[in-house]
């Protein structure tokens, strides 16, 4: 581990639902390093997509801490926090998340615009990032208009465009048939490296986690298990 | 730039909600607006119809009209009655058929009335001159008129009658004895013998008469004395009976004729005071005021306009007064509940016409100033007490017709109803604005996972809001100046009407001479333009409350809360 991007101690997540109070993140302790490619894996439910909001700035842990490039992601304001998703993370999601009155450009423009580039500039970097992902030809689609595996790929170019330090994708294959979603995890991998990304992926296919050159297994809000290798190993935590 | 485009696109692609929401302000922007419109024309309308005093230069008018009370009493009031001199003051109203003319001529007749507003001296305008706080004074008179016009009936046969001389033979009884010898002895004193029949039987009356005067006559006796001492009983016999002679005229009844009658208000005009009056020269619609300088308005007269379209008159129509030819010189638009009149002539001239030399029945006073104008009535009544003063709002109020009930209605229920619509306009846009807000929460939290700050993601909705407000307030304002033309285009007739004199329990003279005057009032909705601005505006502090409304809520949620809502 080069350069110690996440620092996760002892997080939880608890949401209130009615008189019951229910874990999605029970304790993890996690380091993720700079470049890495890491798989989430864990069948619904488990707590990954909390676990990863989390390490997308998008949620505050209710205990511990989540520390990214040494700041304690809970400290921080909105404001800040905004400006981390912006400039620091890039989010993929099952259901794409794209605007459906925006063009696939546009979508991809949504990501970059807070940044307050020139429009010129905004149009160029949106641009060769649909190329990037083979849409250059698709980009004046609604969302609407595009495959699945299309729609997928808009977002991951929304998701980089701004050249994020890290990839939180959340079940990207979800939606997708297994050859799309293959094609999708190789063209994510792929421009992580190029762009100097760090790639978070949460997923329950196995298959695909195992492509991630780190797996960590999720159950119960808890981390169970984990592999540098891609080998999934099970801990057996005792105790809380 | 970005933002302006992802708003675009949002309009643009979400197409019914952006017309919806556009048509919802834009119905009730153009609601306020043309129940403004509409509020503000019957205001005019009603300034026009229900301010009668103004536009005649006029803060009260002065009138003397017999009250109610009089009548009631039957002339045993104080005042010598009012309903005496109600039908003495229209005992003109009765037609002589005899004078118009020989039988069978054409006739033109018109009489004047003054109805209930009894006549005055004209020098009473003097004297109320005087009151402090009088600016001036003009004097009217105010006349019910029946025209008539036909042919002149055969109306009367004459009949000679008398002259006869009547012959009456009859058996008469003969004087008694006591009789004869009350005569003997009358005409013994008178110094008259009668001699030879002493004994005998009385002579047959009349040949015994005849005898006795032959020998009175003879005997050198007064005849007269003869006749003096006859029993009063046989002295009738003496007189010739002569029949008077005379004419009779016997009235044909019921007299056949042609003749119709038609009734119009006159009203004298005072010349000498220009811009106060019963009518003046600011009330002319067309044509020209009476030329006051050509010997008080000589033979010129004005027209309502109303009665003149009634009666397809126009200006250089001629009228024929009882013989006198008037030019009509000008058309006015008298207003309504002031002493108004269909036709106009100069005040010397309805006097001369009407054989009212030198009276009047209507003084009207303007004060000094508008606050002395209670003061100055309370003077006028105080110094004849029964007179009727009556300030513009009386006048006003006296109005009825289905104009003040619709701006009655305008006044209690137009404001209520401009604020519905807004209110109503305002409403559909904020729930619409906030169930698109509620359709796009995993939209908005998106875009907060890329980064977009809390205020970038309040500006886009509220610009979507803000657009459409723009958009539905200039909708709104073209469809509101649409209504509001159309209101004047095809709107309804309004009517005011007012009615002078009558009343009931005037003998049923009251409903003869009652003068009733209606006004038809267009309606028209003059739109203002602050009104258009306060319209837009408020289509546009609508979409913006929206906006801040959606914006709100979806500010208020994080980022994961609003990515975890399911589609």
């Amino acid at each position: 581990m080069d350069t110690v991007l996440y620092d996760v101690k002892g997080a939880k997540r608890f949401f209130q639902r009615g008189p019951s109070t229910i874990e999605a993140v029970g304790g993890v302790d996690l380091q993720i390093g700079a470049g890495e490619f890491v798989a989430l894996e864990g069948p619904s439910g488990s707590g990954k997509t909390t676990l990863l909001q989390l390490l997308g700035a998008l949620d505050r842990p209710s205990a511990g801490s989540v520390f990214f490039e040494g700041r304690d992601l809970g400290a921080l304001g909105d404001g800040e926090l905004a400006e981390l998703r912006l400039n620091a993370f890039g989010f993929v999601f099952q259901q794409f998340n794209l605007i459906p009155t925006l063009t696939a450009l546009q979508n991809v423009e949504a990501g970059l615009a807070p940044t307050g580039v020139d429009s010129n500039e905004l149009r160029t970097r949106s641009l060769a990032l649909l190329d990037e992902v083979g849409l250059a030809d698709r980009s004046s689609h609604l969302p609407s208009h595009l495959s699945g595996g299309e729609q997928q790929r808009v977002a991951i170019a929304r998701a980089l465009v701004v050249g994020p330090r890290v990839i939180l994708a959340d079940e990207p294959t979800g939606n997708l048939d297994t050859e799309t979603g293959a094609d999708v995890i190789d063209l994510l991998s792929g421009l992580a490296t190029s762009h100097d990304a760090t790639v978070i992926v949460a997923t329950h296919d196995a298959d695909l986690a195992a492509r991630a050159p780190r797996r960590l297994a999720m159950r119960d809000g808890r981390l169970v298990g984990s592999a540098a290798d891609g080998t999934l190993v099970a801990v057996v935590r005792t105790g809380p | 730039m970005f933002y302006l485009g992802y708003l675009k696109s949002e309009l643009v692609r979400r197409k019914s909600r952006t017309i919806l929401t556009v048509l919802g302000l834009a119905v009730g922007v153009s609601l306020v607006i043309a129940v403004s419109a509409l509020s503000r024309g019957l205001d005019e309308a009603q300034a026009k119809a229900l301010d009668p005093l103004s536009s005649i230069g006029t803060d009260l008018t002065v009138t003397l009209e017999p009250q109610s009370q009089d009548v009631a009493q039957s002339g045993g009031g104080g005042f010598g009655g009012g309903g005496r001199e109600v039908i003495q003051a229209n005992q003109s109203v009765i037609t002589d058929l005899s004078k118009l003319g020989k039988p069978g001529e054409q006739f033109v007749h018109d009489f004047f009335l003054p109805g209930t507003q009894l006549t005055f001296p004209q020098s009473t305008a003097a004297q109320i001159a005087k009151v402090p706080g009088v600016e001036s004074v003009s004097s009217g008179l105010v006349l019910a008129a029946v025209h008539q016009a036909g042919t002149v009936p055969k109306i009367v046969a004459k009949i000679k009658a008398g002259g006869q001389q009547i012959q009456v033979d009859r058996q008469i009884q003969r004087p008694s004895a006591a009789e004869f010898a009350k005569m003997q002895a009358c005409l013994a004193k008178a110094g008259i013998t009668v001699g030879g029949a002493q004994g005998g039987a009385p002579p047959d009356a009349a040949g015994g008469g005849q005898g006795g005067l032959g020998g009175g006559q003879a005997g050198g006796g007064d005849r007269s004395a003869f006749g003096k001492c006859l029993p009063a009983r046989l002295q009738r016999f003496r007189a010739t009976i002569t029949t008077p002679e005379q004419t009779l005229q016997q009235v044909v009844n019921p007299p056949q004729t042609n003749i119709k009658s038609s009734s119009y208000t006159i009203a004298g005009v005072d010349l000498k005071t220009p811009g106060i009056g019963v009518v003046t020269s600011a009330l002319v619609s067309s044509g020209r005021f009476i030329n006051a300088s050509e010997g008080g308005g000589a033979h010129e007269a004005l027209l309502s306009a109303s009665y003149a379209s009634r009666q397809s008159l126009k200006v250089g129509s001629k009228l024929d007064l009882n013989g006198t030819v008037f030019t009509v010189v000008g058309l006015v638009r008298p207003p309504l509940g002031g002493q108004t009149a269909d036709v106009y002539v100069g005040l010397a001239q309805l006097q001369a016409l009407a054989s009212q030399k030198s009276t009047v029945n209507v003084l009207l006073v303007r004060a000094a100033d508008g606050s002395s104008v209670g003061e100055v009535q309370k003077q006028i009544e105080t110094l004849y007490p029964r007179a009727q003063v009556a300030s513009a709002k009386q006048v006003a109020d006296s109005i009825s017709g289905s104009l003040v009930d619709a701006a009655s209605l305008s006044k209690r229920l137009g404001t209520a109803l401009a604020v519905l619509a807004a209110v109503a306009a305002f409403l559909l846009a904020v729930l619409l604005t906030l169930s698109s807000v509620g359709k796009r929460v995993r939209e908005l939290g998106t875009l907060k996972a890329l980064g977009w700050t809390q205020w970038q993601v309040v500006r886009q909705v509220m610009g979507e809001s803000l657009t459409q407000g723009v958009l539905g307030g200039l909708l709104g304002v073209v469809l509101g100046v649409v209504v509001a033309t159309a209101i004047g285009a095809f709107g309804p007739t309004l009517t005011a009407s007012s009615s002078t004199g009558g009343g009931e329990g005037f003998f049923g003279l009251g409903a003869v001479t009652a003068r009733s005057v209606t006004d038809q009032v267009a309606l028209t909705a003059p739109i203002a333009v602050g009104v258009l601005i306060a319209g837009f505006l408020l289509a546009v502090v609508g979409g913006l409350l929206a906006g801040a409304a959606g914006a709100f809520r979806a500010s208020r949620l994080r980022p994961a809360d609003a990515l975890r809502q399911v589609e």
